[in-house]
């Protein structure tokens, strides 16, 4: 029943099990759990993932989740999505979280609380979470424990610390989730299009764009390019990072490297540190005839290293190819970076 | 309908009684496409449509070419055959393209072909691939201008001055050209994937629909259409249902549905608003607890919806059943239909191997008594809406003599497997037909299996 050529690995009573108390149950919640993440995971990586299968993933794993708790329906307000995104903080929270239960069991709790609808950008919370069933299915039984839980009780294993740490960074962007940004060291990732002074920023920005040209666009171009500014830099349309996050706590030097597509919102407005960027940028000042190569300009404004890039003269797919994986680049580096950061401070 | 006579035949295990109570017998008719085991990616069929009248057939691949197959006309030499369908016309419909702003390519699959009714002598069709949808004109040249005065024999311009006398060209026949040209482009429309397109009974406007927005439009107008369903949310991180398919009603022009990944079917009615994201109705059966499983979102998603030629009843295909209904009934459907049960306790390991997400098509027959579905193992699933019988055929090349009577297959679920069944864990899943048509008409099928079209005939005895 499998494909050719793919492996089979943990290989799940088929036999659909619709009742929890089954011990067969929990093996495969926990076997469809890892398996979504996956997919999902799998899914973020590709240029343009199907909407509908994105979709029906997430929402297989937000309810995989929720039953792990047996709590379908909570009554609390979405809270603002976790941040990590990256696969590699992902994989190492779901590995820890597989092998060292105990550890993760006090932050899951208050984690829970803190963000009870599992949102699409709360997989790393799901990842914690059902490893701790597991734990209070077998162990000892379900209590709540505080955040405050003395990490010292726990065991003081050196292959803990690691799991710990990265526990104790999501904890503590938990909390920080609805405090100021100022004090976060990170804001919590968010997509694009729900940045409300961003967007206004990015619409006026486009608009300006276009209709410099006598308003040559039709209607629908106008429209899908406006769509589209705020799609530019998406690989999904969930996990994003904003122009900000980049700036944040990385070096010029690393920005003058190799950036992303990050122009385009950056001068939109509302986000100072963008401006910032463009101003390390060679300006562009040529003025292109035509409506196309607008778009082209604005792309170009952010890739330092096509400076001398003519719009007219070179084929559009060079420039397209290295924003995308610079992005990539720059993403993992950061999330690394930062990772390594906390983990030496504590 | 009680009483039905027998005219021919006999009532034997192959038979399916259908359009008018005669006992029919599917028999292999033709097979296209080719037989090695290397299939090219861009050769697999990616759609399958029939004209209004049935004579001419059209595929999609997604290589984004279109083939048309034309129905000859019977010999009158040998009248117990029906006539084959053989190539008509193959044109390019769309290539592939890169879409700068995202630094993404857009492939040139088809995603569906949808005939206009015939106007005139030309024909007439939208193809369209994930962004944009053309208008194709598909015309027929047999004869040549002839005998202009203004050139010479050997095609030289002559000098006007020469020319002394009026001559009328003539037209000559010459052999049939079939030309494709696309009359109409209707681009930038779509932010999202477009799955489905539907021309609406007016013959003016149709809709075209995306995972997030239905958008309508005028067929000869293609720099605007309007926006009619959009259930994109605010904050897309609050996404959790996309529109999987949407089909225009047959007769009233103002009448459509979507159905959702969620299992649920809207109908709309453009006369109450121009922006028809509040349904008029809305249907949905429910769920049953005791079948509840991590699986039931998934499996629930509906990935094809038609309407019967009739126009009073709707059908929809999710990924276990085909359900039948009334659009007079919004809380469940008039009846269900089990194409693979014996999957479901394998659910775990379609969803690992991806075959979960799956999208079957379905179609009725001419008189709407019938309906065809397809499964795996290139098995197809026909289901006699009247007589509540139902067959499983194969489209293989094994079973691919010139008219032979398909065999019925059977799965075996239990423990025993019985001669000539095959058993679930024997199942090839990557041998999976999608898209079936059935002739407006007569009993034929086109069946794309992978990257070979067969059309199965009944037998006139």
């Amino acid at each position: 029943m499998i494909m050719k050529g793919q492996k089979r690995k943990h290989p799940p009573e088929d036999v659909e099990v619709s009742d929890r108390s089954s011990p067969t149950w929990e093996s495969q919640r926990q076997f469809v759990f890892s398996v979504s993440l996956n997919k999902y995971q799998h899914g973020q990586e590709l240029p343009e993932p199907s909407l509908r299968r994105s979709v029906l993933i997430a929402n297989t794993l937000r309810q995989v989740s929720l039953e792990a708790f047996g709590a379908p329906s909570v009554d609390m307000e979405v809270s603002q999505p976790l941040s990590s995104s990256s696969s590699a903080l992902q994989e190492s929270i779901f590995t820890a979280a597989k092998h060292h239960p105990a550890v993760m069991f006090s932050n899951s709790h208050s984690a829970l609380v803190s963000c009870p609808l599992v949102s699409i950008n709360d997989v790393s919370n799901c990842a914690r979470s059902p490893a701790n069933c597991n734990l209070s299915a077998s162990n000892v039984p379900l209590s709540v424990k505080d955040e405050d839980e003395d990490w010292g009780s726990m065991s003081t294993d050196s292959d803990f610390s690691l799991s710990a740490a990265i526990s104790s960074i999501l904890t503590a962007l938990d909390s920080t989730i609805d405090s100021s940004p100022q004090t976060a060291p990170r804001t919590p990732l968010k997509s694009l299009e729900n940045l409300s002074g961003s967007s206004d920023g990015g619409v006026e920005w486009v608009k300006q764009g276009v209709r410099g040209y006598g308003g040559s666009w039709e209607q629908q171009e106008e429209w899908r390019v406006r769509e589209s500014s705020f799609e530019v830099m998406r690989s999904s349309y969930l996990s994003e990072l904003t122009v900000e996050d980049l700036f944040q706590d990385i070096d010029t030097s690393l920005l003058e490297r190799d950036m992303g597509v990050l122009g385009l919102r950056g001068s939109g407005g509302g986000y100072p540190t963008g401006e910032d960027l463009l101003r390390y940028l060679p300006p562009f000042s040529s003025s292109p005839p035509h409506p196309f190569s607008l778009s082209l300009n604005q792309n170009m404004k952010c890739l330092p290293s096509l400076s001398s890039f003519s719009p007219l003269s070179s084929s559009p797919l060079s420039l397209s190819s290295p924003p995308f994986s610079s992005q990539n680049h720059v993403r993992e580096g950061l999330e690394l970076d930062h990772l390594m950061e906390i983990l030496v401070e504590s | 309908m009680a009483g039905k006579l027998l005219l021919k035949g006999g009532k034997g295990p192959t038979s399916l009684g259908v359009a008018g109570g005669n006992d029919f017998q599917w028999c292999f008719s033709q097979v296209k496409g080719a037989i090695d085991e290397d299939v090219a990616d861009a050769d697999i069929i990616s759609t399958v449509e029939f004209n209004y009248s049935g004579e001419l057939l059209a595929t999609g691949d997604k290589g984004g070419r279109v083939v048309i197959f034309q129905h000859e006309q019977e010999s009158k030499n040998r009248p117990h055959l029906r006539g084959e369908y053989n190539v008509y016309s193959t044109f390019q419909s769309h290539e592939p393209e890169f879409d700068y702003l995202k630094s993404l390519e857009i492939e040139e699959k088809i995603n569906k072909i949808r005939w206009l009714p015939q106007q005139n002598a030309a024909h007439f069709l939208l193809s369209t691939n994930d962004k944009t949808i053309k208008l194709w004109k598909i015309s027929e040249r047999d004869k040549r201008a002839e005998g202009y005065n203004l050139k010479d024999e050997d095609g030289r311009l002559r000098d006007p001055f020469r020319i002394t006398s009026l001559r009328v060209p003539v037209l000559m026949p010459m052999d049939l050209m079939v030309e494709a040209s696309p009359r109409r482009i209707f681009a930038n429309a779509h932010t999202y994937h477009i799955n489905s397109i539907s021309v609406n009974s007016d013959h003016e406007t149709y809709l075209s629909a995306d995972d997030l927005r239905i958008n309508l439009w005028h067929l000869e107008i293609t720099d605007r259409s309007f926006n009619i369903v959009d259930i994109k949310p605010a904050n897309m991180e609050e996404l959790t249902e996309v529109i999987t398919a949407a089909e225009c009603h047959p007769h009233q022009c103002n009448v459509f549905v979507y159905s959702s990944s969620k299992g649920t079917i809207r109908l709309c009615d453009m006369r109450s608003a121009a922006l028809c994201d509040r349904h008029s109705k809305f249907f949905e059966e429910p769920e049953d607890p005791s079948s509840r499983s991590f699986f039931s979102e998934i499996i629930s998603s509906i990935s094809d919806v038609k309407f019967s030629h009739s126009g009073r009843y709707m059908m929809t295909r999710d990924y276990l059943s085909v359900k039948v209904w009334d659009l007079n009934m919004e809380n469940r459907p008039v009846e269900t239909y089990q194409v693979h049960e014996y999957l479901r306790s394998k659910l775990c390991s379609l969803y690992e191997n991806d075959c979960i997400f799956d999208k079957f098509e379905c179609c009725w027959n001419g008189s709407d008594s019938a309906i065809m579905t397809g499964s795996y193992n290139n098995f197809f699933r026909m289901f006699d809406r009247n007589t509540r019988r139902d067959i499983t055929l194969e489209a293989s090349r094994e079973s691919s003599k010139p008219r032979a009577t398909l065999k019925p297959r059977k799965v075996s679920t239990g423990g025993k497997r019985k001669k000539d069944e095959i058993s679930v864990d024997s199942l090839d899943f990557n041998k999976k037909i999608l898209h079936t048509a059935w002739h407006p008409k007569d009993n034929v099928i086109a069946v794309a299996a992978t990257n070979n079209l067969y059309i199965f005939q009944d037998k006139i005895n």
